[in-house]
């Protein structure tokens, strides 16, 4: 007997967070990189500013953040599909869904 | 130096006294929602209808750490708190994007009501459920303790009389020798000490009495709808404290608030690991600051209270827009608050306790504004308001927990809806009652028992939910062996910590990262290995949640 085939809400929830697992990756590899080698054991002499920002702050953290904005809109609007969620089982504690013989004992 | 210390007015008060109003308002207006369908369904899940700024704009990721324990780790340590809290760039993804969809989609098709009802379906285990539901009553029961303080404290500052943010470092005694100076002196701090205990006493009753009452009366729809109220707040007081004090920081440039903050701290407070403060350890190392990129997505990746907003979304598009929607609102709130903070070390340098900086600032900067008391309460409502929402949250949570996974599902499975609808009422006022014991004596190091709070629910339920939404072959041996790990990597790394520096809460980083990272790491492991180990999930159930509905046969003919 062929199993059937995976849902499309199952497939699509996988590669989306696949692609927010990587995002986070990068994030945090560029991030943590750029500030502990721009930002830790300096001296103030050398320090300078973008607007209120200290230099380290501004191009390791405020960038990659605004970016991480203009990322979040393409992912929801341009990557993230729009399935089915499906139908609402029966929410009762004794339903089939959650506790039938068939189910536990299968 | 500017006097840090201003009294505040009955405007102050009066505006939280409306948002009180409002949110009770609020949870009446939700209970007539919830009567509309059945009790459990409508009071624990919405009925599954929060739309995008709703299910955005409540996941609870602003506490009262964002409003007290952050702001107060800025102005104490300086700039490297915003690389402390940069990972929020990302949390909207991961909070969304990665277990949104399949629990959204889980929930419905078990027509699980709660967390542990979707552990329970998946596995076909009660166990599982059991272990789940404990873990999550413990947690948030921890969660919630440490927001009780937070939500007494805004109260007891914006008491009119009790001089909460007057208090001047010495006080002022004029022509009298020096030892009845010494004696007036006492007297002063203990007649002081005497004002401030009773109104954080009044603020507690207060503040406990309003959440609990509005939460029991409209159950998880009014905790929504408040938190939405008290987001949208939360990003007005922002905006309007900021207006108020960066422009008097900023006079000399944009960088004159962080050179008047390094005159009065030091260099460090600009740069990494962050202004050294005596008998601590540095605030960020490298370590701490990988670890805290695991903190806070993951941690609200994995926090039970977002995972139930995910499964009461209303479809797809609403967390799409949510993604973004709360994409833009962290910009607005965090980023606005590391400048404001900053801006508070440079003109009120000697704040003796951090977590009244943004109180002090909001009293202090708007002292000559005309309605200014009132504007300083808005402002003030902010965080309150992020307290109580996160405590009714919790409540929601905790009491789903005791109602419906064990009382209905252990206990009484035929109780009607009556009796759910009373047990309920008792369970959420008796968790109101532990939050205010616990508080009389307040606990210390807020944000630290937050961390800890938030590490161990993350650590216990990251793995195993991932193993739910996306493996076949996870068994539930497996997930209960991966929550047990996770929860003990934690609880030892802390009792390690607390014993070897005889300081309670404090965790031992193993290799210098935070115990997320060991217990994330140790639960996903246990889960894979015992899983494997152990038989496979009958396929009759796994196919039930993981493959394509089988469309019936069209007859013949």
């Amino acid at each position: 007997m062929t199993r059937p085939s995976e849902d499309a809400v199952v497939k699509a929830a996988r590669r989306e967070a696949s692609l927010a697992f990587g995002m986070w990756a990068i994030a945090l590899l560029y991030t943590v990189t750029y500030c502990y080698l721009n930002g830790y054991g300096r001296s103030a002499e050398d320090l300078t500013f973008v607007l209120w920002f200290p230099d380290w702050v501004f191009w390791g953290i405020i960038v990659p953040w605004l970016t991480c904005v203009v990322m979040s809109v393409v992912f929801a609007f341009g990557i993230m599909g729009d399935e089915s969620l499906g139908e609402e089982a029966d929410a009762d504690p004794e339903s089939p869904t959650l506790a039938s013989p068939e189910v536990h004992d299968a | 130096m500017p006097d840090s210390g201003t009294a505040v007015g009955y405007g102050t008060l009066a505006m939280l006294v409306i948002v009180m109003a409002v949110s009770v308002w609020l949870g009446t207006q939700a209970q007539k929602a919830v009567e509309r369908g059945g009790f459990m369904k409508g009071y624990f899940l919405g009925n599954r209808g929060l739309g995008a700024w709703a299910l955005a704009l409540t996941a609870t990721v602003q506490s009262g750490g964002s409003f007290m324990g952050f702001p107060s780790y800025v102005y104490t340590y300086g700039w490297v708190v915003a690389l402390w809290i940069a990972s929020y760039m990302v949390v909207p993804i991961t909070g969304f994007a990665v277990l949104g969809k399949r629990f959204a989609q889980l929930s419905r098709r078990t027509g699980a009501i709660t967390i542990p009802d979707l552990f329970d379906a998946r596995y076909g285990d009660e166990r599982v459920g059991l272990l789940t539901s404990i873990f999550i009553m413990s947690f948030m029961t921890f969660l919630m303790i440490a927001q009780f303080k937070a939500g007494a404290l805004v109260m007891q500052m914006a008491w009119p009389g009790n001089e909460s943010l007057a208090v001047a470092q010495q006080p002022i005694v004029d022509g009298v020798d020096e030892q009845e100076a010494q004696a007036e002196a006492i007297r002063q701090r203990e007649a002081h000490e005497t004002r401030r205990r009773r109104a954080y006493l009044v603020g507690l009753a207060v503040f406990s009495a309003t959440v609990v009452g509005y939460t029991l009366i409209g159950g998880f729809l009014a905790s929504v709808w408040t938190d939405l109220f008290q987001s949208v707040l939360m990003v007005i007081g922002v905006m309007i404290l900021f207006a108020a004090v960066v422009p008097l920081a900023s006079q000399g440039g944009l960088e004159q608030p962080t050179l008047n903050a390094i005159e009065v701290t030091g260099p460090q407070y600009a740069f990494g690991p962050g202004l050294p403060k005596e008998g601590l350890p540095p605030f960020l190392l490298l370590g701490g600051a990988i670890s805290f990129f695991f903190v806070w997505p993951i941690a609200g990746m994995g926090s039970p209270a977002s995972m139930v907003r995910v499964m009461a979304c209303k479809d797809n598009q609403t967390m799409r827009r949510s993604i973004v929607l709360l994409s833009v609102y962290n910009v607005f709130i965090y980023i606005p608050l590391i400048i404001i903070c900053i801006c508070g070390r440079a003109l009120l340098p000697n704040v003796a306790v951090g977590d009244e900086i943004i109180p002090r600032l909001a009293v202090w900067s708007t002292r000559d504004w005309s309605g200014g008391s009132l504007v300083s309460g808005l402002i003030l409502a902010a965080p309150f308001g992020a307290v109580m929402a996160t405590v009714s949250t919790y409540l929601v949570v905790i009491a789903s927990g005791v109602v419906r996974d064990i009382y209905q599902r252990m206990l009484r499975p035929q109780a009607g809806d009556l009796e759910i609808k009373r047990v309920t009422y008792v369970v959420m006022i008796l968790f109101g009652l532990i939050g205010v014991v616990s508080n009389i004596q307040p606990v210390n190091f807020l944000q630290t028992l937050i961390v800890f709070s938030a590490t161990a629910t993350a650590s216990t339920f990251v793995a195993p939910a991932l193993m739910l939404a996306f493996w076949r072959r996870a068994t539930a041996a497996g997930t209960t062996v991966a929550m047990l790990a996770g929860a003990g990597t934690i609880l030892t790394l802390f009792i390690i910590g607390s014993v070897a520096s005889g300081t309670a809460f404090q965790a031992y980083m193993l290799f210098g990262m935070e115990p997320i990272v060991w217990g994330l790491t140790v639960s996903g492991l246990a889960g894979v290995v015992v899983s494997l180990c152990t038989t496979p999930p009958p396929d009759e159930l796994v196919s039930q949640l993981f493959d394509a509905p089988v469309q019936p046969a069209p007859s013949p003919g």
